[in-house]
């Protein structure tokens, strides 16, 4: 960047200081004439007529350029404005899903303990902590096993009815057939005719009432099937299901039914284990409304 | 060549009075016209440093309303000073600029506050040194270190400079 070393000729050398008194005696004319005019003088109106609009364009495209990058401030602003309340929305959302969850927990709860009390015999409270919902097995697994207590064959129950029995005993877990189940059959009869029968688990998930006698007044849409309380498995009374249809089989000796469980299989997640034993009707326990027609 | 430079001269004087104050800290706004006139005579000698000065000092005086002719001549002498220190030492680097750039503002400022003192500017020195000078010739070494890296940058990208 230097010049050092360069041959300047002499009236270059000389320029440079020629300009420079020049410039600083126009400048000092410019200072006498303003001053003796008592402002910025003729020269300053002169250079101002020019320069004036183009300071104003100058001041008009700086405050266009900041005014545009203001706007960019404001948009990034509430950009992030907006992102911050989509999160804000988001965790309000699961935390009102949660909250939900809970309270559908609470109240299914709520139900089960109302039961427990309720009931005449020694009951445990299990949690569902997996399901089988293959066509083979239906069954689901809880948390109470033989440390606990529980045997094979005991009963399972819901705050609407029966669930199923427990057929496979673990140390901290237990596995309940469900009613559904293919090869699950409890002995039942329809509450209102006390007419007995079979309720049967099909391969396609439905629940059917087999082996019931047609002499009796037999079964209609609409009837309560509970538990007979015939094989000592299950007590009296618990609730199974509500005829859907009733299939006739003509001259044949036994009515058939299909039947709408009480228990909703896919949804439980909480039960009651009968560890008791009692052989007092159970029916008089559970919820009027939910053993109305339609529950 | 000229035309840009002398495009640059008028955008550079106007700026003070348009740019700048949008660029003020506190109270400080940088002497964007300095810079330039200081820039420009380190890069291009005595003569265009000198030239510059008066060009961009008049439009301020002018565009400020002042006494005109004050800011011209003191940036002139700043410009011819800046331009007679790039022929005699090597000013390319911006370790030199940058200080280079600071002290010339002090010397402006100092060189201005003389020749107003005898147009009987009423401020006492040691104020407009502390309050006005002083920030101010920071603030420039800070502008022009950010402009001369600005520059350094383009230049890499360009095959010709714009200084020369």
């Amino acid at each position: 960047m230097g010049r050092k070393g360069r041959d300047w000729g002499p009236s270059v050398r000389y320029r440079k200081y020629a300009v420079l008194v020049s410039v600083l005696l126009i400048s000092l004319l410019f200072l006498s004439l303003g001053t003796r005019g008592g402002g910025t003088g003729k020269p300053g109106e002169l250079l101002a007529f020019f320069i004036t609009p183009l300071q104003a364009a100058l001041s008009k495209i700086q405050s266009s350029a900041f005014g545009a990058w203001s706007a960019y401030l404001d948009w990034k602003n509430a950009r992030r404005e907006n992102q911050a309340l989509r999160e804000e929305l988001e965790r309000l959302r699961i935390q009102s899903l949660q909250v939900e969850d809970t309270q559908r927990e609470n109240l299914r709860l709520r139900r089960l303990l109302a039961l427990r009390d309720r009931l005449p015999l020694s009951t445990l409270a299990g949690e569902v902590i997996a399901k089988e919902w293959g066509g083979w097995v239906r069954s689901v697994t809880v948390n109470r096993g033989r440390s606990d207590g529980i045997v094979r064959l005991t009963p399972a129950i819901v705050p609407e009815g029966l669930l199923g029995r427990v057929v496979e005993v673990r140390a901290r877990a237990a596995v309940i057939q469900l009613l559904n189940d293919p090869s699950s059959a409890v002995a039942v009869m329809v509450q209102r005719t006390r007419t007995a029968g079979v309720a049967e688990g099909e391969p396609g998930g439905a629940v059917r009432l087999k082996f019931m006698a047609r002499d009796g007044g037999g079964a209609q849409v609409g009837d309560l099937i509970v538990t007979s309380g015939l094989g000592g498995v299950f007590p009296k009374g618990l609730p199974v299901g509500r005829v859907i249809a009733v299939e006739d089989k003509g001259s044949a000796l036994f009515h058939y039914a299909r039947l709408h469980p009480v228990a909703d299989f896919a949804r439980v997640e909480e039960v009651l284990l009968l560890t008791g034993q009692t052989g007092a009707d159970l029916l008089p326990h559970f919820s009027l409304e939910l053993l109305e027609p339609g529950a | 060549m000229r035309v840009s430079l002398a495009l640059m001269l008028l955008g550079g004087g106007l700026a003070q009075t348009s740019v700048a104050p949008a660029l003020r800290i506190g109270a400080v706004a940088p002497d964007i016209p300095l810079i330039l006139t200081v820039l420009l005579g380190l890069k291009r000698g005595p003569e265009v440093g000198c030239l510059s000065g008066f060009a961009v000092g008049l439009l301020q005086d002018v565009a400020a309303g002042g006494f005109v002719g004050a800011q011209a001549l003191t940036k002139a002498l700043v410009g011819f000073v800046a331009g007679l220190i790039g022929e005699r030492l090597l000013v390319g680097n911006p370790l030199v600029q940058v200080p280079g750039l600071v002290l010339l503002t002090l010397a402006e400022g100092l060189g201005r506050y003389w020749l107003l003192q005898l147009l009987h500017f009423p401020a006492a020195f040691g104020e407009v040194m502390l309050h006005v000078v002083l920030p101010q010739a920071l603030y420039n070494g800070f502008l022009g270190a950010a402009g001369v890296l600005a520059l350094s940058v383009l230049e890499a990208h360009r095959s010709g400079s714009l200084w020369r």
